[in-house]
């Protein structure tokens, strides 16, 4: 007998007798814009509003004047970046702007597909990252986020600020292995 | 309402005060209390020491002692968590479950079965109430800090109600003391170092009077109190209520 | 090895009586950061309710489970591998490492990234691929300093929480280069950032754990806050995820629940960072997942502690317990230590493990902050019956317990003993009933008076 058909015949013999999946409620929530922006704040991210997304170009020029090296599909990009780009090229990503598409007020999480991300390593390799969120978007609690999210691709991530540890003597420490800042823009 | 007092071994033996406060109040409250003589132990040392079988012959001579009763009151939120949650190995007879029902642990009797919601004792000290893990959490006596902020259970709430009384706000509201039956001598370390903790809150707060509602908690404490000659003075909860003063 | 159980290493902790204070209000402050993330949520105790049936569900359904997870994890491309015990986890993972040597590095050994997997821990993965000459990095902050030290993780979540910023100083000083006496845990954590940065694009194979397994997409979900997981999988060609069978849920909606549990109750955050579901690998990539059995189907069986299995190794009962906090993780000598880890080990090796499940107050705080509701506290007092039944206690202590319920069973004999004990003790002199070596009690506290009368003894001159 393989170790599949072993394990399986094993848990067959011992399980209990089936109980009932429960159904998990919605529930309600905040879903203001004010409550995920204090929530992302409380975990080391920024939020910063606009009018329209057009304006993303604007507050990139404002805060990251200072970033060489942009790759985004949203504002002006310096770096291409594609699923085929190679590590040493990734390496040197100082921002990445990408679109986010769900908000949650409730931990500040934005879920990002691999169809936003450019490359499946970008939104981790690059020094800072800044999510385009649509408020529309903003819901209140993970249960509602699922509910929307309906298919979660091939691969897919719920960011919640920037990189960070407390591994040394519970001493938080911002930028850890990913990205060393987080800013989400919200229109 | 015919009443069992139950008296713990070890405060039968070494707190015999506690006793002689615990059927004092219950008398003062109107009850009357019968003392059954032969009565010994629940049970519990041998049970947490991993010997459950061997205290069978224990839990059948408790049953034996107090299945006549309608209500057995105790002192000890721990002895009535042990009866309760834990005579379910010996045969399940009517005796057993009448036992298991109607064991009660003595503020828990005043307040939900007497409906007693105020004592009138003048108490006029720093009080430090250590909740006892058996009585909180096991006999959700008290809230647990792992489900809410809100400090708050049956203890306090007839301590709050003592005339001239302040009651200390600890750091840590319900961190158990260390005692735990056996473990006070097999994990000797931990145990005397969680109750230095307990007693350095208390004394950090201000605490003059410590009291609890399990003696095996507070001989611990007060054991680590007389050592470090701390200006505390150990009550039982039965004693303050008695109105006994320190 | 000499193996050393728990008060004996409790004991030795404890020597140090500033550092235990440290060790006590270091992982007290993580249990009050998850009292912040906890209070705000009103429906807390409902979703552990939830997550506590929904486990529950799944491990009386677990094999369809599996099979469900299997087949669609096949379908988006995955490998999937099937593991009874550690040696054969270890062998699959090294399998797969060796057929991913990529063309043109014969030479080299090939490089390893790992995120944190308490199942690789617990298969002692590291070791095994190391003498078969591959270079094994784990990459997580804390790992990565107990991994320079060649030490176990102290904690399932925090696995350098035993160590001072000035050990970590050290440490990094004689691995990274780093300024002797350096210790601001800013500067660090960024010699590591630097150090492992290379170590991440150099990876030819990245593993992870799994937190949880979607049966209906076949997806897995990984978290992590250093996004050192996503970093390693996304740069490497090859990604292998290791995964206990327990850590099925059915239906994607059922992570909702989880993650709103999990960072709170683990510490205090409202949710990791990276919360990351894996269903394909990407164009040209491989990646496989290894489920493994290793002693769990056995917890099954035992009806008494299969909910053990339930656990979402969050670490919340670690942070809690008064114990772990004043005897480190270290104490337990086990893979997962503190409550959870004195529940499962003894399914794993009772004999070796027999102190463990003595190693509490029976508190009951791991019950209550327990976020899947493991009744981890009525376990360590089952286990406790377990060992007892078995002859694992010491001699002394089983005779000591027959006598002690024999006197307890006989009133009569009670009394007396009683009398006779409380004689004694007033007695003889302090010197004596206070023997430290002669009387653990007496180390740290005094006894209680011995009164003339007992209660009963009162009560019969009062009351008869």
């Amino acid at each position: 007998m393989s170790s599949r058909e072993k394990i399986l015949a094993r848990i067959a013999t011992n399980k209990p007798s089936l109980t009932v999946l429960p159904n998990v409620p919605i529930f309600e929530g905040d879903n203001s814009i004010e409550r995920f922006k204090t929530v992302l704040e409380s975990i080391g991210g920024r939020a910063i509003e606009i009018a329209t997304k057009a304006d993303c170009q604007a507050a990139i020029d404002t805060y990251y004047s200072d970033l060489k090296n942009v790759s985004s599909n949203i504002v002006n990009a310096s770096i291409e970046i594609n699923p085929e780009t190679p590590k040493d090229i990734l390496e040197q990503v100082d921002l990445a702007v990408i679109q986010g598409e769900i908000g949650v007020a409730e931990n500040g999480t934005i879920w990002v597909p691999e169809s936003n991300m450019l490359n499946r390593a970008l939104p981790f390799i690059t020094q800072h990252l800044v999510l385009v969120l649509d408020k529309n978007n903003i819901v209140a609690n993970m249960h509602q986020a699922y509910q929307r999210l309906e298919d979660v691709g091939s691969y897919g991530v719920f960011i919640a600020g920037p990189s960070k540890t407390a591994d040394i003597e519970q001493a938080l420490v911002i930028g850890a292995h990913g990205a060393r800042s987080m800013m989400v823009l919200i229109y | 309402m015919k009443v069992g007092l139950f008296i713990p071994c070890y405060v039968d033996q070494f707190y015999p005060n506690v006793g002689v406060a615990t059927l004092q109040l219950l008398e003062k409250l109107g009850v009357e209390v019968v003392f059954p003589m032969k009565q010994t132990c629940c049970g519990q040392p041998m049970a947490n020491g991993g010997c459950e079988q061997d205290s069978k012959g224990v839990y059948e001579h408790f049953v034996d002692t107090f299945a006549e009763f309608d209500y057995i009151v105790t002192p000890s939120g721990s002895c009535t968590y042990h009866i309760k949650k834990h005579y379910d190995i010996i045969e399940q007879t009517p005796a057993v479950q009448k036992v298991r029902k109607s064991v009660y642990e003595l503020v828990d009797f005043i307040e939900n079965v007497l409906k007693i919601e105020e004592i009138p004792v003048d108490f006029p000290h720093k009080v430090g109430l250590h909740l006892s893990c058996h009585g909180q959490r096991g006999l959700r006596q008290a809230n647990a800090s792992e489900i809410t902020g809100v400090r708050d259970g049956q203890i306090s709430k007839l301590l709050r109600k003592l005339k001239g009384i302040e009651l200390t706000e600890l750091d840590r509201n319900d961190e158990c003391c260390g005692f735990g039956g056996m473990f006070c001598v097999t994990e000797e370390a931990v145990s005397a170092r969680m109750g230095n903790d307990r007693i350095a809150d208390h004394l950090r707060n201000g605490t003059k009077v410590l009291t609890g509602g399990d003696v095996s908690c507070l001989m611990h404490l007060e054991g680590i109190v007389k050592r470090q000659k701390a200006p505390i003075k150990v009550m039982h909860i039965a004693e303050i209520l008695n109105g006994n003063q320190p | 090895m000499n193996h050393q159980n728990h008060p004996e290493l409790a004991e030795a902790f404890n020597k140090d009586f500033e550092r235990t204070t440290w060790h006590d209000e270091t992982l007290w402050f993580v249990r009050q950061k998850r009292d912040k993330a906890v209070y705000p949520i009103p429906e807390f105790q409902d979703l552990r309710t939830l997550a506590s049936e929904i486990k529950d569900h799944t491990l009386s359904n677990l094999d369809n489970y599996l099979l469900q997870f299997e087949e669609n994890a096949r379908k988006n491309g995955v490998h999937v591998h099937w593991a009874a015990d550690a040696t054969e986890h270890n062998q699959i993972v090294m399998d797969i490492i060796k057929k991913s040597r990529p063309v043109g590095a014969e030479e080299r050994n090939i490089r390893l990234v790992k995120s944190k997997s308490m199942l690789t821990e617990e298969c002692h993965l590291n070791a095994f691929l190391q003498k078969n000459n591959i270079d094994v990095v784990d990459t997580d902050l804390g790992e990565r300093i107990i991994q320079f030290r060649d030490e176990p993780p102290s904690h399932i979540v925090m696995p350098a929480i035993h160590l001072k910023k000035e050990d970590v100083g050290e440490t990094f000083h004689e691995h990274l280069g780093t300024t002797k006496g350096e210790k601001d845990p800013q500067v660090l954590t960024e010699a590591a950032r630097q150090h492992l940065r290379e170590k991440f694009v150099a990876a030819d194979v990245a593993l992870t754990g799994v937190n949880f397994a979607i049966a209906e997409t076949g997806s897995f979900v990984v978290c992590t806050n250093e996004g050192n997981a996503d970093l390693g999988v996304n740069l490497a060609k090859v990604h292998i995820a290791c995964m206990g069978i327990e850590k099925i849920i059915p239906k994607l909606h059922h992570l909702s629940v989880y993650t709103r549990l999990l960072a709170r109750s683990a510490t205090g955050q409202p949710i990791t960072s990276y919360t990351s579901h894996f269903t394909k690998p990407a164009e040209g990539k491989e990646m496989h997942i290894v489920i493994v059995d290793n002693g769990r189907t056995q917890q099954l069986g035992r009806a008494d502690f299969r909910n053990s299995l339930k656990c979402i190794r969050c670490g919340a009962c670690m942070n809690t317990c008064p114990v772990y906090r004043r005897s480190g993780g270290h104490s337990y000598d086990f893979t997962v230590p503190g409550p959870i880890g004195a529940i499962l080990s003894p399914n794993i090796d009772l004999h070796k493990y027999s102190s463990l499940p003595f190693a509490s107050t029976l508190c009951g705080s791991c019950t209550d902050v327990c976020p899947v509701k493991i009744d981890i506290h009525v376990q360590l007092y089952k286990w406790r019956q377990i060992v007892g039944n078995n002859n694992e206690l010491s001699t002394s202590k089983k005779w000591g317990m027959k006598g002690l319920a024999k006197v307890l069973s006989m009133p009569k004999v009670y009394d007396l003993s009683g009398k006779l004990a409380r004689g004694a003790l007033r007695i003889l002199p302090h010197g004596m009933t206070h023997n430290q070596s002669m009387n653990p009690w007496a180390k740290a506290r005094e006894l209680p008076d011995a009164p003339k009368q007992s209660f009963k003894e009162w009560y019969e001159d009062n009351r008869k």
